[in-house]
């Protein structure tokens, strides 16, 4: 199906009447996901943005739930958010965490009821990548500027218009009620040319990673990595894969709520016990246990690698410490 | 010899006699505009290190507390943080060679991407007054004095104020210009209060300005202690956002040496230097006191005179 | 969908000091809801996060036993946020309680077999509920023989004073109880974990060990020396959790959970992980 640039904001209209639509807009400067009211609000043209997509699904901060106590006891109000969403002109980087962290929050035991059931309630317009950027490398982490995996529906920027795929049965059905015409052969054509030529940086060699990994919790490679790190969460929080979180009450009295926050595993505190020990106190335990967690832990509890080459960690990092050069050392490492 | 050649060379030659046991300084980045903090440890490893106009962070982070012989290349802010660290004893001056650098300015990545329309820069060329850029269907010759840091645009102590060697020739001193906080101060209460606001509402809490800092090194800060939890932690609530960088800019009223690492480093554009910069232009003109210009001066909040100004007190 | 995250009100009903030092309180907890008592199915090794209104929920191991019906208790150090909350709450307060969370001490597998149980500190809590449970009647005749190694730094540290003495009482219970250094008036041992389970040099089926860090340290060369192998030594981690279902990322010892792989591994699991807990 084929969707006109100039028709775009009245498709976004006609979506925001029904759902809560999500799309990269412009705020401070930056791009960042936000609910819109109007199509207009929309900016499709950009690279990516700020922060990750994960947000939409498990924000930086979030309440849980609060809760009153009082002479009848303990009564709690959740707040589960199942507003039927569509999330418009995300990129497929963005699409593929979502995909990997549905591994986090279901296990075999619990399911994450907040990020379920936006999860359950989000349908995911994703949007390929013309120009990647030269930070990007999701083409060597099982992902590609034109990687639909994750995506309901799909748009191919063709120039004059998007080239639209219905991927899965829900996609398909709500562009069933859209009313799009028909892609005609040329469109098709140009779609299917961007989709086979555009790569980003295929250059980064994963294969083997995790093997490799796996024999070298002890290598004095890990000397080295860290030094330059000053320890921020520039690159975990930016990152759209990193889902570590910190729990906490917020509450005055009796009445309180529980909040998540992100948090990150380059901060001592993160895993310091309350008798002050720390079983990674040093920012190499730490860094060891960040690119481990990615290319070792992760591959090995969910048989997938927990980055998608999004680049932000590569772009945002104080220190220009560059995670494709520390795979690049630890393949050639003997 | 350019710098980098003579940084090089003097690097080498303190690893080969064993006088220290580690450089720090910068080796090529691998994007284009972005060196990176390196840690030369044998005379070859020497030969990576580098100096050029995107050596923006400070390297004084990295020599506190250290138990072996270090040598830094230091230019003139990471000096300041150096003089203000050794003052608080947290840099033994005995163990550290600094080889200093007089220092024409660092560029501005932020301003950079802006002069060029925010498109993706791909190469970057110095050609001494200029940098050209180029990108995918553009090329665009800048200078660089109009993208410098807006702390480099004002520094005053271009040429560190201590060193045991000294790489190329003094630089003159800029004028001082506080400009910018003179823009702030005279805005209404209710636009600074707006002005803060709408920066903070950009952070996301990461600390990449606190952990960019060389001042900042407590061993827990305010923000982490969970017990009395003095601040809140989401990144939602801008006036802990807020209280957060007022608390920050507290804790370096007299030791901020002003060179603006935490701004560099925020990954979101947060244009922290207003408030610090405030706080050194009013401790300097209250006390009349400048963080890390000498290693006389005491610190500017270990000292108390009767006549010490307080009428800003509540 | 449950949500995990939610807790269940329970009333503490007592608030007992329980070490000299008044640093380790024993809470005793009921149910507010008769249901909640009925689904609140736990083992010996498990823990649940003990929540106090306004300050957070921490995790702590369930001292008591599935075999002491319609309470739960905990046995907490003061040592950060909740915990020092918890120490302050008046006995009739209702608190929060989330779990039972991670897996257990493998109960049904050690049926049969006989067992070393040793702990140091303020870990001994889930080993309580574990000699609890097992020394129930009902439960007794499915264990061989039962020897306890525990240890505190002085007499007045020991927990449960009132249970030891009387397991010490009976025959179908070897207790040792030991302090580091000698004090007047104390007649069990003297000496650090590792040095009296050398003296005692344990020879049962299985070993069970839960201490801090570096008396687990110090004890595990003595284990496999009395001719445990790692698939017969069984511990506890205490890593520090938040979420205790195995998403928050902190606890992680390599691919493992604590909070939900475990607490509870083997020396022979832990042995093919990373050292970092």
């Amino acid at each position: 199906m084929i969707l006109n640039k100039s028709e775009v904001t009245n498709i976004l209209d006609k979506l925001a009447s029904e759902y809560r639509v999500i799309a990269p807009v412009e705020k401070n400067g930056m791009v960042e996901f936000a609910a819109i009211q109007k199509g207009e609000e929309a900016k499709l043209d950009y690279a990516n943005s700020k922060k990750p997509g994960k947000e939409i699904l498990f924000p930086q901060s979030e309440e849980l739930f609060n809760y009153t106590v009082d002479a009848e006891g303990l009564r709690m109000e959740d707040k589960v958010d199942s507003q039927a969403s569509i999330i418009f002109g995300m990129r497929p980087c963005d699409v593929k965490s979502w995909v990997l962290l549905d591994n986090v929050f279901k296990n075999d035991q619990y399911t994450d009821v907040y990020y379920l059931t936006r999860r359950a309630n989000s349908l995911v317009v994703g949007l390929g990548c013309n120009e990647p950027a030269s930070t990007c490398f999701c083409s060597s982490v099982a992902c590609g500027p034109f990687a639909k995996e994750g995506s309901d529906i799909f748009l191919t920027d063709i120039g004059e218009a998007y080239v639209v795929e219905g991927i899965s049965e829900k996609g398909k059905e709500l562009l069933a009620k859209l009313g799009l015409s028909e892609a005609g052969a040329e469109a098709t054509a140009a779609a299917a040319k961007l989709q086979a030529e555009v790569k980003a940086d295929g250059t980064i060699n994963i294969e083997g990673m995790a093997e490799k990994l796996s024999g070298m919790f002890e290598h004095p490679y890990w000397d080295s990595l860290h030094e330059k790190c000053i320890g921020c969460g520039a690159c975990t929080y930016l990152c759209p894969t990193c889902h570590c979180f910190d729990i906490a009450d917020e509450a005055t009295d009796c009445d309180g709520c529980r909040v998540r926050n992100w948090d990150a595993c380059m901060f001592p505190l993160f895993t310091l016990h309350g008798s002050g020990h720390n079983p990674r106190p040093t920012g190499k335990a730490r860094w060891r246990q960040r690119l481990m967690h990615k290319f070792n832990y992760f591959v090995e509890r969910y048989n997938a690698t927990a980055c998608v080459g999004c680049g932000r960690c590569i772009k945002n990092c104080p220190v220009n410490l560059d995670i494709r050069q520390a795979l690049a050392d630890i393949q050639a490492l003997d | 010899m350019n710098k980098t050649e003579s940084i090089r060379e003097i690097a080498k030659k303190l690893l080969e006699e064993k006088k220290v046991d580690l450089v720090v300084g910068f080796a090529q980045g691998s994007l284009p505009l972005r060196s990176t903090p390196y840690f030369a440890r044998t005379p070859e490893q020497a030969d990576n290190l580098i100096w050029g106009a995107t050596c923006e962070n400070n390297l004084a982070n990295f020599v506190r507390k250290r138990s072996e012989k270090v040598a830094v290349i230091a230019k003139g802010c990471d000096v300041r943080a150096i003089v203000a660290l050794i003052k608080e004893g947290q840099v033994n001056r005995e163990n550290l060679t600094i080889i200093g650098i007089p220092c024409e300015g660092m560029v501005d990545r932020k301003q950079i991407c802006q002069a060029v329309g925010c498109k993706e820069i791909l190469e970057a060329t110095d050609n001494g007054a200029d940098l050209v850029v180029k990108g995918k269907g553009f090329e665009q010759t800048l200078a660089k004095a109009d993208v410098m840091f807006g702390s480099c645009k004002t520094c005053q102590y271009n040429t560190p104020v201590i060193f045991d060697e000294l790489v190329g020739e003094k630089v003159e001193a800029k004028e001082a210009d506080y400009a910018d906080i003179e823009a702030f101060e005279a805005l209404s209460p209710a636009e600074r209060s707006a002005f803060i606001a709408k920066e903070m509402e950009k952070c996301i809490r990461c600390y990449a300005c606190r952990q960019a800092c060389p001042m900042c090194y407590c061993s827990e800060c305010f923000v982490d202690c969970g017990a009395p939890a003095w601040i809140g932690k989401g990144a939602d609530k801008v006036d802990d956002n807020a209280l957060f960088q007022t608390v920050r800019v507290l804790h370096l009223a007299g030791r901020c040496v002003d060179c603006g690492a935490c701004e560099r480093a925020c990954p979101v554009g947060i244009k922290l230097s207003i408030l610090n910069r405030k706080m050194v232009k009013d401790v300097k003109e209250l006390f009349g006191a400048e963080a890390g210009v000498n290693l006389e001066d005491p610190p500017a909040l270990n000292t108390h005179q009767f006549d010490d100004k307080e009428d800003f007190m509540l | 969908m449950r949500n995990p995250y939610l807790p269940l009100p329970m009333k503490l009903v007592k608030n007992f000091t329980e070490t000299s030092d008044k640093l380790i309180h024993t809470f005793t907890l009921e149910y507010q809801n008769e249901q909640d008592a009925e689904n609140f199915k736990y083992e010996p090794g498990q823990f649940a996060e003990l929540m106090v209104y306004g300050k957070g929920e921490a995790p702590f191991g369930i001292a008591s036993s599935p075999t002491e019906k319609g309470i739960l208790k905990f046995s907490v150090a003061k040592v950060g946020v909740v915990s020092t909350a918890l120490h302050m709450l008046q006995e009739g307060t209702t608190v929060g309680v989330r779990g039972p969370l991670g897996n257990s001490y493998p109960l049904e597998q050690l049926k049969g077999k006989s067992l070393t149980i040793i702990g140091g500190g303020f870990a001994f809590t889930t080993l309580r509920s574990t000699i609890q449970y097992i020394l129930d009647p009902a439960n007794r005749g499915d264990y061989g023989d039962l020897t306890v190694i525990y240890g505190a730094r002085n007499p007045g540290l020991l927990l449960y004073k009132d249970e030891l003495a009387a397991w010490d009482a009976r025959s179908d219970i070897n207790l040792i109880t030991t302090i580091d250094r000698e004090v007047e008036g104390w007649n069990g041992r003297v000496g650090f974990i590792p040095t009296v389970t050398k003296e005692v040099a344990p020879k049962t089926d299985y070993a069970i060990i839960c201490g801090p860090p570096v008396m687990i340290k110090f004890t595990m060369p003595v284990l496999v020396e009395c001719g445990f192998t790692p698939e017969r030594i069984i511990m506890s981690l205490e890593n520090r959790m938040k979420c205790g279902i195995g998403m928050c990322g902190r606890c992680n010892v390599g691919s493992k959970y604590v909070c939900k792989d475990g607490p509870v591994f083997t020396k022979e699991q832990l042995d093919k992980l990373p050292n970092e807990y």
